[in-house]
């Protein structure tokens, strides 16, 4: 159960974060930047949407949601009330936590998977279809333009960090940044007391409940974390990319995309996410050229790992294949569904 | 024995997932027997059942029906090979009448000619059914659902009915009434394997029990030299 | 607005429900009898309408016989669909999951094959029928009607086939009780394969009814199936005569709420109502709590 690292472990972290680290140093090539900051802000994305449905076992197919609330929070009150960026991703990111407890509340009365997942698509599409239609505010599917971009400024080894389309160095670091952050937040509450109920309730929520687990405190603590995550995510995506349109927001591709990355990655462990993320956005700049390909691969790679590979490519490694396990309950077979 | 008996199980072991659930089982059931399966909960007695039916996997052993093994036999050709099964809990088809839960009995085409007759039979056993045809199944006493559940398994007109628990959670009055229908049954020619827990509902109408353990056969013979046995005391008494 | 007009869009709220309920009992039949959420349903839909709409635009062949045969294509779809993943999933561990997931990933390789296939331009096949009928001052094209009247005998055939027939008892008992139809006979995996088929084929059988009236895309699945899934659950998931009724409530509620409030918040209204009940009656409006 997230026991500590092993030195080699650590090691082998230590030396990614200093290569992601020294990367602009020794290539300024903006393309790979972006493909990384793409990969970052997905990884987060993907870990947050793995917190809830691989370690707590709630399977939610709306988290889009939270991301586009995040965007178009942070954007609108950037634009609006003049706040820099540095602010209102935090204030996004708030709003979306809000959000996730709002829809997190239902769906906690809720024991069955299918509905769940149901409310938590209409959720999302209510999101989508409300930022939308608000076209006063959003400017619709026109998309909403002239996001501020962060701030620049000086660091002393790095020298000035700017956020410019043309140089990415500064956007770069600071996902890094909140990525380093998010997967710390995902350890530290998996390490926790709640971590243990929640990996509990995953397994055998009766088993659970009888121990006398309070699951729903559990439970919206993650959807809230979860949400939190994602909706800081999509805020530096809003500032990042500079246009937001709800379809590239809060559409369902988004989801599936990202569901796409946690299931190739591996579900239900910390670092597959984040690798599945890095590899399918390779695998999406690649196929750039191949652009009506590109969901029909996505649909292959889901349909493949699904019936192949149950455990993504955590399989093929022994870091990223430390699942957490429970203590054996007695689990229902598909036999009965009574 | 000199004939070969009618059902033999050996060696059986099964599985659920890492966790074995039976150790090496072995019992045999002859024509026109009637066996109690006996052992505390969790024991393994609905397992043993289960894997003869096919509705669990077995990892190794065999289970000689009739000379046919039947490991790869699946669940819905049973009924063809002369073997039915009363379900713990009954399981009955809830939102279904009485009278369509009993026709599923004869569901499998080996089994579905002459099903008025058959009906007639099974009608003659449990009178009360006939009367209450058209009620929902799930909303009868778990007395009147036994008989049911008990009704629907005769249909196909068995060689061989395996009953989990038929006792289960009903009132003494019932168990009787319910253990009177087994003798029934047995003297039209059916072997019966039953579990229980309780050793002496039991042996009212068993010729032969065996004693199931943590999923190991402790024991087999007759009611009176089980109950006399040190081993069921040890086991149902801790001594 | 004129009574007659308001009584005009109730019942074409009516004859819209009752398409929603086509879809909408197929995902309640899939999901009464093998539990799986199937998030590729709408894509039968959507494939049922280029079924038909390659049969008769591009092929020329008469509706009667085109829509026919785009039912049993629909059918063997999805049976083959089912055998191919489904069948497997449902062996393993975690398949409640597994097989969400999986039909997540057929939608979307779904919908972009169409894409290659027909390209994204918006397709429609030609009324069926033309002409309208007008009773106290309400006009109703005769599109329209054929499409209830097409509803109406597709429930009444799946009501008999459910009700009197072998192969209904047996999808109902396995739904009920899938070890218990077992051991009486009933072998789950052939009864989980049919059932596929004939909700593919519902889906069909519906986008054939709409194509003349509703563009075809290859995304018109994926909005289908959110209305797909508001009827479920207004109908208690998995209940067949509870999708009847919920597509049809779910309806006349979108017609009458468009007209209070405008077009564009039709889908929020869908939602909104399926939120509500999830939050009063997790089970649906007419089953019982269980
Ligand atoms: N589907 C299952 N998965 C895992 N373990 C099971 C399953 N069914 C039964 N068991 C375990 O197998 C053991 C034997 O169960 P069972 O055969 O039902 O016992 P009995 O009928 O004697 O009460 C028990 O420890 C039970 O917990
Ligand atoms: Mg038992």
């Amino acid at each position: 159960m997230f026991e500590p690292l092993r030195p080699w472990q650590w090691l082998l972290v230590a030396i990614t974060l200093a290569a992601l680290a020294a990367l602009p140093l020794l290539s300024s090539n903006s393309y790979v930047l972006h493909v990384l900051i793409l990969s970052m802000i997905f990884g987060i994305f993907a870990s947050a949407w793995n917190l809830v449905t691989g370690f707590a076992g709630l399977k939610t197919f709306g988290h889009h949601a939270f991301f586009g609330i995040g965007a178009y929070s942070s954007a609108l009150v950037a634009l609006h009330s003049g706040l820099s960026p540095w602010l209102t991703i935090w204030i996004a990111a708030l709003i979306a936590t809000v959000a996730g407890l709002f829809i997190g509340l239902p769906i906690l009365r809720i024991r069955s998977m299918p509905h769940v997942a149901i409310v938590t698509l209409g959720f999302a599409e209510i999101v989508r279809i409300t930022i939308s239609n608000l076209q006063s505010i959003t400017r619709g599917e026109l998309g909403l333009w002239g996001i501020p971009p962060f701030e620049s400024f000086t660091l002393p080894v790095l020298g000035e960090m700017k956020f410019t389309p043309a140089d990415k160095a500064g956007y770069y670091y600071l996902i890094l940044v909140l990525l380093v952050f998010s997967t710390g937040l995902i350890t530290l509450l998996m390490r926790s007391k709640s971590g243990l109920a929640l990996v509990a309730m995953r397994d055998a929520e009766d088993a659970a409940e009888s121990l006398g687990v309070n699951l729903t405190r559990h439970k919206l603590l993650v959807f809230g974390v979860s949400a939190f995550l994602v909706g800081l995510a999509g805020a530096f995506f809003g500032h990042y990319i500079g246009i937001l349109t709800p379809s590239a927001a809060v559409g369902p591709d988004l989801m599936i995309l990202v569901i796409a990355m946690a299931l190739v990655g591996g579900l239900g462990t910390l670092s597959g996410p984040l690798v599945g993320a890095l590899v399918l956005t390779c695998v999406v700049e690649l196929l750039r050229d191949l652009n009506d390909l590109r969901l029909l691969i996505y649909g292959a790679i889901i349909i493949t790992v699904v019936m192949f590979l149950p455990k993504g490519l955590a399989t093929l490694g022994p870091l990223v294949r430390r699942r957490i396990t429970y203590l054996r309950a007695p689990t229902t077979s598909p036999a009965k569904h009574l | 024995m000199a004939e070969a008996p009618m059902l033999r199980v050996e060696n059986l072991n099964v599985l659920y997932g890492d966790f074995q659930i039976l150790w090496d089982v072995s019992m045999t059931v002859g024509a026109k027997e009637v066996v109690a399966v006996l052992g505390p909960n969790g024991s393994g007695k609905s397992t043993v059942l289960k894997a003869i039916m096919g509705l669990t996997p077995v990892r190794s052993g065999k289970i000689i029906f009739e000379g046919e093994d039947l490991t790869k036999v699946p669940t819905h050709e049973m009924v063809a090979r002369g073997i039915s099964m009363v379900l713990e809990r009954r399981r009955l088809f809830g939102a279904m009448t009485v009278r369509e839960n009993i026709l599923l009995g004869a569901y499998h085409r080996s089994v579905n000619k002459n099903t008025a007759s058959r009906l007639e039979w099974v009608e003659s056993l449990f009178p009360i059914l006939a009367e209450r045809r058209d009620q929902i199944a799930g909303r009868m006493s778990g007395g009147e659902q036994q008989m049911v559940a008990i009704a629907r398994s005769l249909m196909s007109r068995p060689r061989l009915l395996l009953m989990d628990e038929p006792y289960l959670g009903l009132a003494p009055r019932i168990v009787s009434q319910i253990a009177s229908i087994i003798q029934r049954i047995n003297q039209e020619g059916i072997s019966v394997v039953f579990n229980e827990q309780n050793v002496h509902l039991s042996f009212g109408v068993s010729h032969r029990g065996y004693l199931l353990e943590s999923g190991r056969m402790m024991l087999t013979g007759t009611g009176e030299e089980m109950i006399h046995s040190d081993v069921i005391r040890r086991v149902y008494l801790g001594v | 607005m004129t009574f007659s007009l308001f009584i005009e869009q109730i019942i074409n709220g009516l004859i819209i429900g009752s398409m929603y309920a086509l879809v909408g009992s197929g995902i309640a039949l899939i999901y009464g009898t093998m539990r799986v959420l199937n998030l590729a349903h709408g894509e039968f839909y959507m494939l049922g309408g280029y079924l038909v709409f390659f049969l008769v635009v591009t092929c020329g062949v008469p509706a009667y016989l085109a829509i026919p045969i785009a039912l049993l294509a629909a059918f063997l779809l999805g049976a083959l669909i089912q055998r191919l993943t489904i069948h497997y999933l449902l062996q393993r561990e975690g398949w409640a999951f597994s097989t969400i997931a999986v039909t997540l990933g057929l939608s979307i390789f779904l919908q972009n094959s169409a894409l290659l296939l027909f390209g994204e331009n918006v397709q429609s096949v030609p009324y069926y029928v033309t002409g309208i009928v007008e009773f106290a001052g309400v006009r109703i094209p005769m599109q329209r009607l054929l499409i209830l009247g097409v509803a109406i005998l597709t429930i009444a055939v799946m009501t008999y086939v459910l009700k009197a027939t072998r192969l209904g008892w047996a999808i109902r008992a396995t739904s009920q009780d899938r070890d218990a139809a077992a051991v009486v006979g009933i072998p789950a995996s052939r009864i989980y394969l049919i059932t596929f088929g004939i909700a593919a084929a519902l889906g069909a059988i519906a986008a054939a009814m709409m194509a003349p009236i509703y563009a075809i895309t290859p995304w018109s699945g994926l909005p289908i199936l959110f209305k797909g899934f508001v009827v479920v659950i207004l109908g208690g998931l998995g209940s067949f005569p509870g999708a009847i009724v919920g597509g049809l409530l779910l309806g006349v509620v979108e017609a009458v709420g468009v007209q209070l409030t405008s077009t564009e918040w039709r889908d929020v209204i869908a939602f909104a109502l399926m939120i509500a009940v999830i939050w009063v009656r997790p089970w649906g409006l007419f089953g019982s709590k269980s």
